[in-house]
């Protein structure tokens, strides 16, 4: 009650300010008067009474201003004051107010825009209802559970309220409305959406045992395929689609905004799980596999349901057949936030980039600090006749850092707009092209840091970030020099007259030991840059292995059957197969500008199929402990196609088919571990898992150059080729061309050319093997750009800060140096003065930077490839730049000082 | 020192003004004449002193003002109590019997 009365009549006080004054004159006239007319009253004469009247009031102007000190709102008048006085002096000093600006102002905003990122990604709660409470469930490696375990656990487990799930990834074809499309369709349990707390926004959700298998064939739609495919269909409930020749009726519409709670999924087409109730695991049991996505019960943390599942699993493979002893043994189940499973492996490079822009903006501070500092001994003088005035030491201390408010404020805007366009352009970097793209899958999932990149953006919280940002900015670089600024000594302020005043020792202490500890910061940052690029430079080196330009890739998904623990059956016939890939190939070949065409298993960089190798005359060893390598079956122009070079032996050529002697291509790696380089006409013992129990045997007829797979990261592994004919994978089918010309220009001919073959197969993912490459490494080539940039801005705000500190204590120090001049110093001793006492900081603040860089660069060690966290050349590098920078940036000022006119300088005194 | 003794009197003061107000409005030289009478001419309340304390009473919402007629027909500023005023010298007062009470006791103790 009292707080508001005070603040309406703060409210009245400041705008009605006129209005409230007038008032006090008239009531202090009246006092006046009718004290004046009582004297009279009492006797005394006009003149004399009203004198007296006045005497006794005592100084009408001191009355006004005692009332108006103690008005309410005083205090933020003068804050006001004080603001528009520093806002008056800023503009004054436009050089010392536009370096302070932007160098807070580049650190605002990259401090910013990193932590609206981090905000967005990892602390803001997903947008399911109540969010904290949903989890993921995974095995070994991230891996899916498989179905007769998931079914089995929602009976038998405690810990969670509800365990949904999905089934992964299925695309199919979606005929019927326009052109054929592949679309991405999850099957997910009937209380998937229910546990995300996610209401369909058209139709209903699916009814509780809708996902058992011999249920109708239902499905939702993503708001995305409704709006694109269907035109956004008010009364699509109730129709029926087809995919891959199959009815289905659509029974709802998902909510616009919805995003699916996988990093590697965002479908097309929510369909439903077809799970099977008999729960006993066989070897001709087909299984699926499924990730589950469950809510926890209240008061049951995600390590006890982890526990509890484990020991789950543990007892489910007592009923397992035998064959999966080892695979049994190694399960380890993991149940995490459902936040930490979608951003996984992003959370380290997201902190790691914080951390550098957090350095980035310690520096620009100790810079405007420094700035202060100096602006602030300059200021002596003004300061001192303020004091004389009457001014407390606190006023003082508040008129500095309200001047530095106003400062690190505009910084602020500043810094708040580069966040703004930084964050709208990792927004749009992957935004959707609605019509270009009608599936999101590919493009979605492309974004730096995944699909949640889409939502960083700044709101309030971030705006609370930047506001704190700025409060603490004009802490850190206001305080020391407001302090320090209102400890003058009057007198000597005084006496001296401005001429020439000089900083104390324990000031000058201060402002070089800043100095040291930006340099050191700038050159950690600089090592870890050099670090990153070292490691992109690394893996950027894939070219040994394949050639990615003019090539074009494609895809084509032949599997139409089931898996089981024997591994995955198809449709497909082999002679169906091969009659399929022969004319393909016939048809790719004949296209304009190809150059060569192949088919394969797999391409570079793709994961590969695997397969257990045995070495002929070794005595069999438990399955399951046979070494593994990757193996891939192609057609015969797989390798001038791919541009991997044959080291030794020769290709496969079209003699090599289903009744010619089994024959294999390996990798040098493959060679080096299994024959100690020596491969060619050596025989060894393949089994792909594909066929049984089976064991080929193949007989090496060539050596070909490592190429990597899965990623650009990992070193490449052995490998086996297999003639197409002679391999048993017929799931999906690689096209690769290499062309003459622009390869994107026969995207559309390798459509045609398939429809011809067989126009129910869909080719998708039809893409230049440059754009895989840099799609790979996007997120890689982010960070080190960010971190690179991060560095180059530190390293010139510390070479600012050099210069800004020893062109100060050149003028400083003019004086001094003219009389040096004088009494027969040289230009270059000058010269050499100056630069050696910024050497010794320069060198100090190496030590300190190469010390803190060897602690700090351990934290990178995860982003690193093949280079070791403390790599000498980017470290000796980082040292070598930041020490020339920095002496080049004191050489200039030191420069001025031998240039001192001795004349001048002696004269001004 | 002498800090200590304006903080004495202010809220000496304060309980002053409450208290002359108590019987009724007045302006700001019927209130000075006023405490001059209750405390038997023992304070003289000078105008500067007075004007601050009637303008921050008034802010803290324990007086209200409102402009009138002077006995002598002049316009002058009216102050009264308004209600959390009234509680206010309750408060006052018994924090005043406190202080009283204690600084008597310690004056006799000695």
């Amino acid at each position: 009650m009292r707080l508001w009365f005070r603040f309406i009549s703060a409210l009245r006080n400041i705008v009605r300010r006129p209005y409230v004054e007038e008032q006090l004159d008239e009531e202090l006239r009246s006092y006046i008067e009718m004290v004046t007319e009582e004297r009279i009253a009492a006797g005394m004469s006009a003149a004399e009474a009203r004198s007296s009247a006045m005497e006794e009031f005592g100084g009408v102007e001191q009355v006004k201003q005692t009332v108006r000190d103690n008005r309410a709102g005083t205090g933020t008048e003068l804050l006001w004051q004080d603001a528009c006085y520093g806002f008056r002096q800023l503009r004054r000093n436009r050089g010392f107010t536009l370096t302070a600006v932007i160098t807070m102002g580049l650190g605002i905003g990259a401090t910013t825009a990193i932590f609206s990122a981090v905000y967005s990604l990892l602390l803001r709660s997903l947008p399911y209802h109540d969010a904290d409470q949903i989890v993921s469930v995974s095995d070994t490696n991230s891996a899916p559970l498989i179905d007769p375990d998931f079914v089995a656990a929602r009976t038998a487990t405690r810990s969670f309220q509800q365990l949904a799930g999905f089934h992964t990834y299925s695309e199919d074809t979606l005929t019927g409305i326009g052109d054929p499309m592949r679309v991405t369709r999850a099957a997910v349990t009937a209380d998937f959406l229910p546990v995300l707390g996610v209401v369909p926004a058209l139709g209903r959700n699916f009814y509780p045992d809708e996902d058992w298998s011999g249920s109708p064939n239902v499905l939702l739609l993503s708001d995305h395929l409704w709006r694109n495919k269907f035109g956004a269909d008010p009364k699509i409930v109730g129709k029926a689609i087809k995919l891959d020749g199959t009815d289905f009726t659509v029974i709802g519409v998902a909510p616009r905004h919805f995003s699916f709670p996988s990093p590697y999924l965002e479908p097309d087409i929510y369909g439903s799980a077809v799970l099977e109730r008999t729960t006993t695991l066989s070897s001709e049991t087909q299984i699926w596999g499924i990730q589950p996505i469950a809510r926890l019960r209240p008061g049951v943390t995600a390590a006890q349901a982890q526990a509890e599942m484990q020991a789950f699993i543990q007892a489910r493979a007592k009923g397992y057949p035998p064959e999966i002893d080892s695979w049994v043994k190694s399960r380890r189940i993991t149940v995490e936030p459902l936040q930490r499973h979608l951003t996984g492996d992003d959370r380290k490079p997201l902190y790691i980039l914080l951390a550098c822009v957090a350095a980035v903006l310690l520096i620009s501070c100790a810079n405007v600090t420094n700035l202060q500092l100096a602006r602030a001994v300059s200021r002596k003088h003004e300061t001192a006749v303020r004091g004389a005035l009457g001014a407390s030491r606190a006023r003082l201390i508040r008129q500095f850092l309200v001047e530095s408010l106003v400062l690190s404020s505009i910084a602020s805007i500043l810094g708040l707009a580069i966040a703004f366009v930084v964050t709208f352009l990792v927004r749009h970097a992957g935004s959707l092209d609605d019509s270009q793209i009608p599936s999101r899958v590919t493009h979605v999932l492309r974004l730096p840091f995944g699909k949640l990149s889409a939502t960083i953006q700044i709101d309030g919280w971030v705006l609370a970030f930047i506001v704190g940002l700025a409060a603490a900015t004009t802490l850190i670089s206001g305080l020391v020099p407001a302090i320090s600024g209102s400890r003058t000594d009057m007198r000597t302020a005084l006496a001296s007259a401005g001429a020439r005043m000089s900083s104390g020792r324990e000031q000058r202490f201060f402002r070089h030991s800043l100095l040291v500890i930006e340099i050191g910061v700038a050159l950690v940052l600089l090592a870890c840059a050099g670090l990153l690029v070292r490691s992109f430079m690394h893996v950027m080196s894939y070219d040994s292995g394949f050639d990615a330009n003019n090539t074009l890739t494609g895809t084509t998904s032949l599997y139409a059957g089931v898996i089981t623990l024997k591994g995955p059956s198809t449709a497909w016939s082999k002679e169906r197969y091969l009659n399929f890939t022969d004319r393909l190939l016939l048809r790719l070949k004949a296209l304009p500008g190809v150059k060569y065409a192949a088919l394969g298993s797999a391409l570079p960089l793709d994961s590969g199929g695997q397969a257990a190798i045995l070495y002929e005359g070794v005595s069999n060893r438990p399955r399951g402990q046979f070494p593994i390598s990757f193996v891939t079956d192609i057609t015969p122009e797989y390798f001038p196609a791919v541009g991997t070079p044959i080291l030794a032996g020769r290709a496969f050529n079209s003699a090599d088919n289903e009744t010619s002697p089994l024959v294999a291509i390996v990798n040098s790696a493959f060679a080096k571990r299994f024959f100690a380089g020596e491969a060619l006409g050596k025989r060894f013992k393949t089994n792909d898992g594909l066929h049984g129990d089976l064991f080929d045997t193949l007989t090496i007829v060539g050596v070909v150059e490592d190429v990597r797979h899965d990623s650009l990261e990992r070193d490449p592994e052995p490998e086996v080729f297999r003639p197409l004919p002679q391999g048993h994978s017929r799931f999906r089918l690689r096209l690769v061309l290499r062309t003459s010309g622009n390869p994107t220009l026969l995207a559309n001919a390798v459509r045609h050319a398939m429809t011809a073959v067989d126009p129910r197969q869909p080719v998708f993912d039809i893409e230049t093997m440059d754009q895989r490459v840099s799609d790979l490494v996007a997120q890689r080539r982010l960070i080190m750009l960010l971190i690179v940039c991060f560095a180059m801005l530190a390293v010139i705000l510390s070479a600012v800060g050099v210069y800004g500190v020893f062109t100060y204590s050149v003028t400083q120090r003019a004086h001094e140096m003219g009389i040096r001049v004088a009494l027969g110093s040289s230009r270059v001793g000058i010269l050499r003065l100056v630069v050696t006492q910024a050497a010794r900081l320069i060198v100090l603040g190496g030590i300190l930077g190469l010390g803190s860089a060897l602690a700090a660069s351990k934290l990178l060690a995860s982003l690193l490839v093949g280079v070791t966290p403390h790599d000498p050349i980017s470290f000796s590098l980082a040292w070598v730049l930041m020490t020339t920078v920095a002496l080049l940036a004191s050489a200039i000022p030191a420069s001025q000082a031998a240039r001192t006119n001795l004349i001048a300088v002696l004269h001004s005194d | 020192m002498s800090q200590d003794r304006t903080k004495l009197l202010q809220g000496t003061l304060d309980l002053l003004i409450l208290k002359a107000l108590g019987a009724g409005e007045l302006h700001g030289l019927g209130i000075s004449r006023r405490i001059e009478q209750i405390t038997k001419g023992t304070f003289l309340v000078k105008p500067g002193s007075l004007f601050p304390a009637l303008h921050r009473m008034e802010e803290a919402g324990w007086l209200s003002s409102f402009w009138g007629e002077s006995e002598s027909n002049r316009r002058a500023k009216f102050y009264r109590l308004t209600r959390s005023g009234t509680k206010q010298i309750e408060a006052e007062t018994e924090q005043w019997g406190k202080v009283a009470l204690a600084m008597t006791n310690a004056l006799k103790a000695t």
